[in-house]
């Protein structure tokens, strides 16, 4: 206490009144180059990702927070994520199987879309989580400095984690149907690789856009809804007129759909749709990046 | 002595729109840009009305040095500690910080209801900046300064205030960054837990750490801090005299 008063009432250019050593060890322990440099912001910097590799721990706990809240809050917990794809495979099934014919080279209908409709379930649910992700979380952007860029990356891992449990229902699908594993399944990792750096691009941008646009979350479920249509979810792409498969190929989600079946069923990959898919997903991603980037200053003054 | 926190030139300005709502939507920016896309190209900024929250703020501050930061609502306090904090960006001017930075503008930043005591000391601990080795070094320090520890496994909803707020600060007041920011976390919390904080605070400045500290609690500033910044209309200045200043701010913002 007496230290305290001694601090309190010395005038503070004499450091040598400082009382601890502590004090004196800290002050010559201090680096001769900045730790942080604030500036204002700059349109054009790129993502300074060793700084996102120092707050690793923050992205996996957020992961790990969003997971053991829908645990907590929801009964069925993780049947929820089988259940999904799961319902929706049985409702085509019902309604599509039934009425109409679809052309699926040779793989049972509801296999096929089993296949498509998890892709498609984690590829929307990433999507429309991250999307939200920085709303949902902006009583801590507002109080505290983290690279903002992990909210939405991490809502996608916490849908790629979902994903990979409701992939053991495939599984149980493909022993059950007798499905022969090729060398095609090789592709599977790089394909659900690719399907991910795509959802977290979309993601991303939209985050952004939500912070700034309040009803740009209205329209992303009505959007994806479109979407999966003009997707070969429910049908094979080879429905498309040829004509019209070079516009059709634009759509990045086709590529990674038909390829993820061919992969599965053994089917000859489409090199074109494939191409074009990574080239729209770099696109995508390079312009997600950047938007993110040029709001990521202002979302704490606007969120 | 070096100083550990050097601010030069440092202003802040918010551009405020008249004629839009605080929330945009996507609709309003569509139909703004095809409506009338000559204003929105050629003259967008003279439409907006800017406020400066602060104006060419320059100071140094030395290593151990425990700043009160004081003024009245509004002065900018709270901008200036959030620029530190690098919340949001300055406009201008630029700030070097020789040393690693953590804030506490909030008790309990992150906390989540549905996750237990212990859950959330790892989740706000890490949020504040701490990585997980050190959360499982000082983890039992945490606990016993936050004395929940027969609650522990129980979801923070069902804490009292009182009990949530100990635990809150139990975990702020375990960061060891070598400068560290506060806003007015202590106007929350009881007599007793005020206390508490301020013997702990007593206790983080004098192992040296580079507090920056906005309070409206006289005690608090007098009892902690060696230096004291005023900030007024966007203005951060120094008065000669630490004693007078209080007693000014007082007048000034009771």
């Amino acid at each position: 206490m007496i230290n305290e008063n001694a601090r309190a009432s010395a005038p503070r250019t004499s450091g040598s009144l400082q009382p601890t050593s502590d004090l004196l060890h800290s002050a010559f322990l201090l680096p001769e180059e900045p730790v942080i440099r604030i500036r204002p912001s700059r349109p054009f910097r790129f993502i300074n990702l060793s700084e996102v590799w120092a707050y690793r721990d923050l992205f996996y706990f957020f992961v790990w927070r969003d997971l053991k809240v829908r645990y907590k809050q929801t009964v069925l917990g993780a049947l929820w994520v089988i259940l999904q794809p799961l319902l929706m495979t049985l409702i085509f099934v019902v309604f599509l199987g039934i009425v109409v014919h679809v052309p699926t080279e040779h793989v049972p209908y509801p296999l096929f879309l089993y296949a498509a409709l998890l892709t498609w379930t984690f590829f929307s649910n990433a999507i429309a989580s991250s999307s939200y992700s920085l709303v949902v979380n902006a009583p801590m952007i507002t109080k505290v400095y983290f690279p903002r860029v992990i909210v939405p990356v991490a809502a996608v891992a916490v849908r790629l984690s979902d994903f990979l449990i409701a992939s053991v229902i495939l599984l149980v699908l493909l022993v059950y149907y007798g499905v022969r594993p090729s060398w095609n399944l090789f592709m599977l990792p790089p394909l659900v690789v690719h399907l991910t750096i795509l959802a977290t691009g979309i993601g991303l941008w939209l985050s952004a856009l939500n912070v700034k646009y309040r009803d740009v979350g209205t329209v992303i479920p009505v959007l994806l809804q479109l979407w999966m249509f003009v997707s070969p979810i429910i049908y094979p792409a080879s429905l498309v007129p040829a004509r019209w498969r070079m516009i059709y190929n634009l759509n990045p989600l086709v590529g990674i759909i038909e390829n993820v079946r061919a992969s599965l069923f053994g089917l000859p990959f489409d090199r074109g749709s494939m191409i074009s898919s990574a080239v729209i997903t770099l696109l995508i991603l390079v312009y997600s990046a950047y938007v993110f980037h040029r709001m990521e200053d202002e979302f704490a003054d606007v969120v | 002595m070096r100083p550990i926190v050097r601010v030069r030139n440092l202003s802040k300005r918010y551009e405020l729109r008249k004629s839009h709502s605080a929330n945009p939507t996507l609709r309003e920016a569509l139909v703004g840009a095809l409506s009338s896309p000559r204003a929105r190209l050629g003259n967008g900024r003279s439409s907006r009305d800017v406020l400066w929250v602060l104006r060419d703020v320059n100071f140094d501050v030395e290593p151990g040095e425990v700043i009160g930061i004081i003024g009245n609502n509004g002065a900018g306090k709270s901008t200036l500690l959030k620029i530190l904090a690098r919340i949001t960006r300055p406009s201008d001017g630029e700030i070097d910080i020789y040393g690693r930075v953590g804030s506490l503008l909030e008790i309990g930043t992150g906390f989540h209801p549905d996750l237990t005591g212990r859950e959330n000391i790892y989740l706000n601990a890490t949020i504040l900046g701490m990585k997980r080795r050190e959360i499982k070094g000082k983890f039992d320090e945490i606990v016993a300064f936050s004395e929940v520890e027969q609650f522990l496994e129980m979801p923070v909803k069902f804490y009292s205030t009182g009990m949530y707020l100990r635990l809150a600060f139990a975990v702020a007041a375990h960061l060891e960054p070598e400068v560290l920011l506060l806003d007015e976390v202590l106007a929350v919390g009881d007599l007793a837990f005020q206390q508490k904080c301020l013997a702990k605070m007593r206790e983080v400045s004098s192992e040296g750490r580079t507090v920056f500290f906005v309070s409206h609690s006289i005690a608090a500033i007098q009892g902690l801090c060696n230096r004291v910044f005023v900030v007024s209309a966007g203005q951060v200045s120094e008065p000669e005299n630490k004693e007078i200043a209080i007693a000014k701010y007082v007048q000034d913002g009771s």
